[in-house]
């Protein structure tokens, strides 16, 4: 027991050396950044984390911020907020660096919010999307992205001038993603006068559709709405198809459906899919395709919205970096409530709305898998492609 | 007294902790450990003295946090409270949980435990209209420093160890080892078994509950994917009992703080010292070297159970007076 | 009428895969008494021996069990030999120790896989993945009719295996008294590395079977684990013929589960018949037909 605790005092004798080393007033400027880089969603961590990194070099290379270059802490949170937490706490309190970003699931994005709500340190969202995360009232949390249940916006204007609807079907998986899409999109659909007739959630990792899509089939629905992630979207898919079943359109609400894996997974059977989307390469924003080009070119690889999200995250913190007053987390905070910037992503700038604060207020599209690519096909003034619709049976 | 002369001056060490480390991060570190301790001894208790492992303690883990959220979330109170009644409805849960899985032996009691663990998480996931489903529920926290929050661990963690301590060396205590070694032994002797294997989950859950309870307030945000982890909650708690020593008092102790700390080693490259070493050396072995070990955090716990198992069965305290002999030997080799 | 037809069959269907999962579990809890809790990773390690010749060589999924099944028998006997069987002889308070030993097992085939593939998501997408016949308005899975027919082919051999030949004789021996056994000139540490490989040769098998209509990442093992000894449990302990009464029956209760009550509650519908077993008939189906 007594070289227990002699272990123990070792232990902390050491953090506190640690501890002890704070830093300088100058050198470069850092960027706490939490991303999942181990765990489920590392794939998409990797993404972000080369899209942040690839920004900064970017801007460091044009002259920094004012003269001083940024340095990136990139911690992992393996996808879970309490590990999440532990990263935010170091970033904050050892790092103790001035601004925040990243966060890719909703869960941990939440959880890293109300540390740095309580810290005091801004926290610019790029991924996590769930609505409540800027309905809290947090003045130190800014989101870039859209939050989910205005993902299916342009969706909804397609569905009103040209599907015109009478019922709908909703699968998604029970994840806060799928759970409150899934929740807004049932009230927005009775709203406007469609019929929601049925309304299911599934465990992600299910070998089996069948049953649920059987459902379906016998409901006859105008249309088929699910979200989910890319592996069971591409079963779905599959599965549907396997099944015979045919509604009007068949549209997912972002996430899995709009992934290149998507595609190579269902095979045929993605074809003709709708799906709402955030950005893809084609969007009309300076800089989209040629983060697209750049990316690929230096990663070899294919990225796609989680990426444009962080490198314009990216941006947007170095542009309230420039123009903060001091480089205080109150003072970035500041600079940032005044952001009003062009990004690959699209236009920035936050601002409160409905029950939201501090939101970035960006437009969605509309997409539809033809042939193996993803055209944007609605609003019409962007589609790149014009659409399929009524989609074509299932060809035996 | 003499023998309690260690833990007392351990005591005394984590008294000061949060006054001589003012980092939050440690002290952060420090609180998962506290939590870990009152777990551990909770799933110690059922499991390594009374011998019926718990293959499930996220069931009382979650049940506890929920309670403490659903508190707040529904009923405006302070999710403070949680703590004492997540006590007693996880006391009022392990009941019936002993009464379904008392009635299996051995491995099919761990298996229907974790059968009811899934089985929880389910229906927290499932059950939107009162937990939220997957939205989870936040909480916002009651103080901005760790110092309330560690005090609070520190003495949830002491008193699930002095429970431990007073429980095993009761009559309780002997119940609960006669049974594990022998239960028709037991049962012939006149102890009624289930009557003990029941009391010592009602204390068990009543340790990982409080655990829970102080999760929620602390964390300020559950979801069932979380507190009714499987992985990250029951196997943990296992790994805590076995790497610390089944059936030893500070075992659990010893356990969380190792399970901490080669978590978190490896999670943050060595305390970021790795990534330093690389941005500073700008080698790309270095580099890739330390993406590799942040990544093999979890692999790192697995081989460490694998090895503890085999070599040293009774854990770490458990197995001191081996390990110490080992290490000895080793040194006196290497002055060789 | 469709409904009910159309969920009866792809209940049956998948049912015939997870009695080729539970088959292996029945004979190693029926042998060793030892709830393998890796047998779900065991699996995946056979999915990711098929994704790795299906990619690079472009070997057929079915022609890649010649492969797959050996690799995976030797990997078994590999952790029985070195891993397992050490533990019969430590001295350790909980019995248990072998349960937890497995979960290790899993942990580090799981994040040793991830080491080398990324936690990203694979397939195996082949010509037939998605190919389906129509009898009377009812879809049948054309890969899924295949893990059926293998499953019957595995059972009925393994049956065969364990009660025709010497060696099979001899693990039965060992699964009803491993003393006694021993005492007639068996050796039992050796059955039980070659039981410990035919139960992961066989999981093998239903990992193989399952990749094309599935896809593959390093934590896919858990889920499978589970649903391994709910079919265990159902069937009873060591019955070959249980294993595929449990696994159908598994299959049925969650195809019927989703369509009739609601797909999050297939998992669900599982682990609560597998807790009624363990209570109110213990020995499962075994018990009712004394197969």
């Amino acid at each position: 027991m007594k070289r227990f605790a002699f272990l123990v005092g070792v232990v902390l004798a050491v953090g506190v050396s640690l501890a002890g080393t704070a830093l300088a007033a100058e050198g470069p400027i850092k960027v706490g950044i939490v991303l999942p880089l181990t765990g489920e969603q590392a794939q998409f961590g990797e993404i972000e984390r080369n899209s942040f990194q690839m920004a900064v070099e970017e801007i460091n290379k044009a002259g920094g911020v004012n003269g001083r270059t940024i340095e990136l802490l990139i911690e992992d949170d393996t996808g879970k907020p309490d590990v999440g937490r532990s990263a935010v706490e170091k970033l904050i309190s050892r790092d103790q660096v001035p601004v925040l970003t990243g966060g890719y699931s909703s869960s941990v994005a939440y959880a890293i919010c109300a540390v740095a709500q309580q810290r005091q340190v801004p926290f610019v969202v790029t991924t996590g999307s769930a609505d409540k995360i800027t309905e809290q009232g947090w003045d130190y949390v800014f989101r870039l992205c859209q939050p989910v249940s205005e993902y299916p916006k342009a969706l909804n204007s397609f569905l009103g001038e040209v599907v015109k609807p009478k019922t709908v079907a909703i699968l998604y998986e029970n994840t806060l993603f799928g759970q409150s899409g899934a929740k807004d999109f049932a009230k927005e659909c009775e709203e406007a006068g469609m019929k929601v007739l049925l309304k299911e959630g599934y465990e992600h990792g299910a070998i089996d559709f069948k049953p649920l899509l059987i459902k379906v089939k016998a409901a006859k629905p105008d249309f088929l709405y699910m979200i989910s992630y890319v592996m069971d979207a591409a079963l779905l898919m599959r599965q549907s198809k396997e099944l015979d079943l045919s509604p009007k359109l068949f549209v997912g609400g972002g996430a899995g459906f709009t992934l290149p894996e998507f595609a190579k997974n269902a095979g045929e059977a993605a074809e003709n899919v709708f799906t709402a989307a955030l950005w893809s390469e084609l969007v009309p924003y300076p800089g989209a395709k040629a983060y697209y080009e750049k990316y690929v070119e230096k990663f070899k690889t294919p990225t796609e919205y989680h990426g444009a999200e962080a490198y314009a995250s990216m941006y947007v913190v170095a542009d309230a970096l420039k123009r903060a007053k001091e480089l205080t987390p109150k003072g970035i905070r500041e600079a940032l409530v005044t952001t009003d910037m062009m990004t690959a992503f699209g236009p920035v700038k936050f601002i409160a709305y409905g029950k939201k604060k501090q939101q970035n207020s960006l437009p969605t599209y509309l997409m539809q898998w033809q042939k193996g690519v993803l055209e944007t096909v609605w609003p019409k003034n962007v589609a790149t492609k014009p659409y399929v619709y009524p989609t074509p049976a299932w060809t035996k | 007294m003499k023998q309690y002369s260690g833990a007392i001056l351990l005591l005394a060490v984590m008294l000061v902790f949060p006054l001589a480390v003012q980092d939050a991060y440690y002290q952060h570190l420090m609180i998962l450990v506290l939590l870990w301790v009152a777990i551990g001894s909770g799933w110690n208790l059922i499991s390594g003295y009374a011998g019926q492992v718990l293959f499930g303690a996220a069931a009382f883990f979650g049940v506890g946090a929920y309670t403490a959220a659903l508190l707040s979330h529904k009923l405006g109170i302070s999710a403070w409270w949680g703590l004492p009644l997540g006590a007693v409805i996880t006391f009022a849960l392990a009941l019936p949980f002993g009464w379904v899985c008392f009635r299996l032996r051995g491995p099919y009691f761990a298996l229907a435990t974790l059968a009811l663990n899934e089985i929880f998480r389910h229906i927290a996931t499932i059950w939107e209209s009162l937990t939220e489903g997957m939205v989870g529920i936040l909480v916002m926290q009651t103080f901005v420093s760790k110092v309330p929050y560690y005090y609070i661990a520190l003495g949830i963690a002491v008193a699930s160890v002095l429970t431990v301590e007073i429980v095993v060396r009761s009559r309780w205590g002997y119940y609960f080892v006669s049974i594990r070694e022998d239960q028709d032994a037991a049962e012939s002797l006149g102890i009624d078994t289930l009557r003990y294997k029941s009391v010592a989950l009602c204390l068990s859950s009543c340790m990982i509950g409080l655990a829970g309870a102080l999760y929620t307030n602390y964390m300020g945000f559950i979801d069932p994917r979380v507190v009714f982890s499987l992985h990250d909650v029951s196997i943990a708690a296992i790994l805590v009992g076995i790497i610390g020593g089944v059936g030893t008092v500070s075992g659990p102790a010893v356990g969380a703080f190792i399970m901490v700390a080669v978590m978190e080693i490896f999670r943050s490259g060595g305390f970021g010292f790795l990534g330093k070493l690389s941005s500073a050396t700008g080698s790309p072995f270095v580099a890739t070297l330390t993406k590799y070990i942040s990544e093999a955090h979890v692999l790192s716990f697995g081989l460490l159970v694998i090895f503890v198992i085999l070599y040293l069965p009774n854990g770490v305290v458990g197995d001191w007076p081996i390990l110490k002999k080992k290490l000895l030997f080793w040194r006196r080799q290497a002055t060789v | 009428m469709e409904v009910f037809l159309q969920t009866l069959v792809a209940g049956i269907l998948k049912g015939g895969l997870y009695a080729l999962i539970g088959l292996g579990m029945t004979l190693i809890m029926g042998v060793m008494g030892i709830i393998n809790l890796a047998h779900g990773q065991l699996m995946m390690i056979a999915m990711y021996v098929t994704y790795v010749l299906f990619h690079y060589m472009g070997v057929d999924p079915y022609y890649a069990l010649i492969v797959s099944m050996p690799s995976l028998f030797v990997l078994g006997m590999l952790i029985q030999r070195f891993l397992l069987n050490p533990l019969m002889k430590v001295e350790a308070i909980l019995p248990e120790n072998q349960v937890l030993m497995t979960v290790g097992i899993g942990m580090v085939l799981t994040e040793v896989i991830r080491f080398i593939f990324s936690s990203n998501y694979l397939s195996a997408q082949t010509s037939y993945s998605s190919e389906v016949r129509f009898v009377g308005g009812i879809s049948i899975s054309y890969p899924l009719s295949i893990a059926f027919v293998v499953a019957t082919v595995l059972t009925l051999a393994l049956f065969w295996f364990l009660i025709k030949t010497d060696l099979g004789r001899s693990i039965r021996a060992v699964s009803q008294d491993p003393e006694a056994a021993e005492l007639m000139g068996i050796n039992a540490e050796r059955i039980k590395i070659i039981t410990m490989g035919l139960g992961s040769a066989l999981v093998a098998a239903a990992g193989t079977l399952l990749l094309p209509i599935y896809y593959l990442y390093p934590d896919i093992g858990g889920p499978f684990t589970r649903r391994a000894f709910v079919i265990t449990i159902l069937g009873g302990l060591g019955s070959t013929v249980g294993a595929i009464f449990g696994g159908v029956t598994l299959g049925l209760a969650e195809a019927f589960g989703s369509t009739y009550i609601g797909m999050e509650f297939e998992e669900m519908i599982g682990l609560v018949i597998f807790l009624l077993v363990l209570l109110f008939l213990p020995g499962g189906f075994k018990r009712l037909t004394k197969v």
